[in-house]
């Protein structure tokens, strides 16, 4: 990894861990749970749950420029991680040290309301998204001319297409620099013509400042945004490193044992 | 997140909510009013006419006690699976779950105080109270909205876990309806049966409004001074659910 020597540490995780307690899963409703207290008291209210351990023990930095691909089988922990990164979830132990903004996306397909139109769903999405923005009118019309809707805009955002919507998003969430960019498994919505266009528009945001976490299930997409890639596996780090490796790493490692 | 950044995004989302459900209907706005009217009028007929229940100027004692309930139960349930129903936009992106709640609760005060001054106001000047008494609302709404507010957050977490805790509720809160004096005075209940208003935590958030509107006396302070005490309760049992829970609720929604 000789680009992330001596370069600025945005981000640093030091041996982070996040546990779920599995109780929840035996008690659908607060009656089963009624029940099971009155049926079994001493199981009830004696019994520990049980740990299930998403991140276990995960330490790595990103760095000034960097475009780090996060792979990793279904439920190995890449958005749990990426939750932790954006500060939405807080692990049990462990550390993330950073003074940078973090923005992070997880799906496109959300409207805040439905039955407003593209453009209004725009606003209020930006003020979510940009809270420190006073003025957010320049920067949402020029998210809004990029994601190239035209007369969409101005349609309930509940007609729109998928496609139509993971535009709208990714235009609105790459609008302002960012410091970290974390985009998790959302490109496969847009078309690839946009996939290009907003590819080139991550570069440019990248080269003026931070970095991007970009979670993606396909080869392809982790070549043409990353120059390195991390490999989750059962909660821990498998590999880090070139992305090359990295994508020989996960076929040869993470494939199902038949 | 700085306060002026969350209200600002409470405030925006209200804004295109009230925006969207009127866009949709207007008899939204309508119903917002006639639904307690109509629920008022109703009680109102049946208590004090029917069944002759003696408390001077009883209507207003009705209001005073009827619009906080209102706001109360309605907010409550209407919170409890907000987390659920919002899920998708939750895990979409970081977004603070109170900014959607803080919202939801807004919205219905705004309800509130739409039907206060339409309904509650002609009653309250009919009566010839004085008018500065109102100055001190805005001290006896504060233990509602932060009580409220409180049993919301709590409920709507829990609900993430368990489903079936907004049904649950309904069902609670139709009982708490008939336990909490709001359609008769607290003094028509038998000392010994008193306990079951000490411990309900909904009649500390009510009483500092009726206190002011109807009875308008030395009562207020006390009353606003167990509010607080009680809000405050609920409030830090809400910030340790939540904050018991956060990791998990990702999980799980």
């Amino acid at each position: 990894m000789p680009s992330t020597i001596n370069s600025e540490v945005l981000l640093s995780v030091k041996n982070l861990k996040v546990h779920f307690e599995l109780e929840h899963y035996q008690h659908h409703g607060l009656r089963d749970v009624f029940v099971s207290a009155i049926t079994h008291p001493v199981e009830f209210f004696l019994k520990r749950p049980e740990l299930l351990n998403v991140i276990d023990d995960v330490s790595f930095d990103v760095t000034r420029g960097m475009r780090l691909g996060l792979l990793g089988v279904n439920g190995s922990g890449k958005t749990t991680l990426c939750r932790c990164l954006a500060g939405m979830m807080v692990a049990q132990s462990g550390s993330i040290t950073t003074e940078a903004e973090v923005r992070a996306i997880f799906d496109t397909g959300t409207g805040i309301l439905p039955e407003l139109t593209g453009r209004e769903n725009a606003f209020l999405l930006a003020r979510l998204f940009f809270p420190e923005v006073k003025d957010l009118k320049p920067l949402v019309n020029e998210a809004l001319e990029f994601s190239e809707l035209g007369h969409f805009l101005d349609v309930p955002f509940r007609q729109y297409s998928k496609g139509m919507q993971a535009r709208l998003m990714l235009s609105l969430i790459s609008a302002k620099s960012t410091d970290v960019l974390i985009l998790d498994e959302v490109l496969d919505g847009a078309d690839y013509f946009f996939q290009q266009k907003l590819s080139v528009r991550m570069r440019n945001f990248i080269q003026s400042a931070g970095a991007t976490i970009f979670v993606s299930h396909s080869a392809d997409q982790v070549r043409e945004v990353c120059d390195q890639v991390l490999v989750m596996n059962k909660g821990k780090i498998g590999f880090i490193g070139g992305v090359e490796e990295g994508l020989d790493y996960y076929h040869k490692n993470l494939a199902p044992v038949s | 997140m700085e306060l002026k950044f969350f209200w600002a995004q409470v405030r925006d989302l209200t804004v295109a909510s009230l925006k969207s459900r009127y866009r949709k209907t207007f008899a939204g706005f309508i119903w917002v009013v006639l639904n307690p009217l109509l629920m008022f009028g109703v009680q109102s007929l049946v208590f004090k006419t029917f069944m002759r229940i003696q408390v001077p100027d009883y209507n207003l004692f009705l209001l005073g006690g009827l619009l906080p309930w209102i706001f109360f139960s309605s907010t409550i349930q209407m919170t409890t699976p907000l987390f659920v129903s919002q899920s998708h936009l939750l895990r979409s992106f970081k977004i603070n779950p109170m900014v959607i709640f803080g919202s939801q609760v807004l919205d219905n005060f705004i309800n509130f105080v739409a039907s206060f001054l339409l309904i509650v106001l002609p009653f309250y000047l009919s009566t010839g109270r004085d008018f500065s008494t109102l100055l001190l609302l805005p001290l006896a709404l504060i233990p509602l909205l932060i009580g409220t507010l409180s049993i919301g957050v709590a409920l709507s977490t829990i609900n993430v876990f368990f489903r079936d805790t907004n049904f649950v509720m309904g069902f609670i809160f139709n009982l708490l309806f008939y336990v909490t004096p709001v359609f008769y005075p607290k003094e028509y209940i038998p000392t010994n049966w008193q306990w079951i208003v000490d411990f309900n935590p909904a009649i500390y958030l009510l009483n500092p409004f009726r206190s002011l509107i109807y009875f308008s006396d030395g009562t207020f302070w006390m009353a606003t001074l167990k509010g607080f005490g009680v809000s405050l309760v609920l409030f830090s049992t809400a910030v340790i659910i939540w904050k018991r829970k956060r990791n998990a609720f990702y999980h799980k929604l």
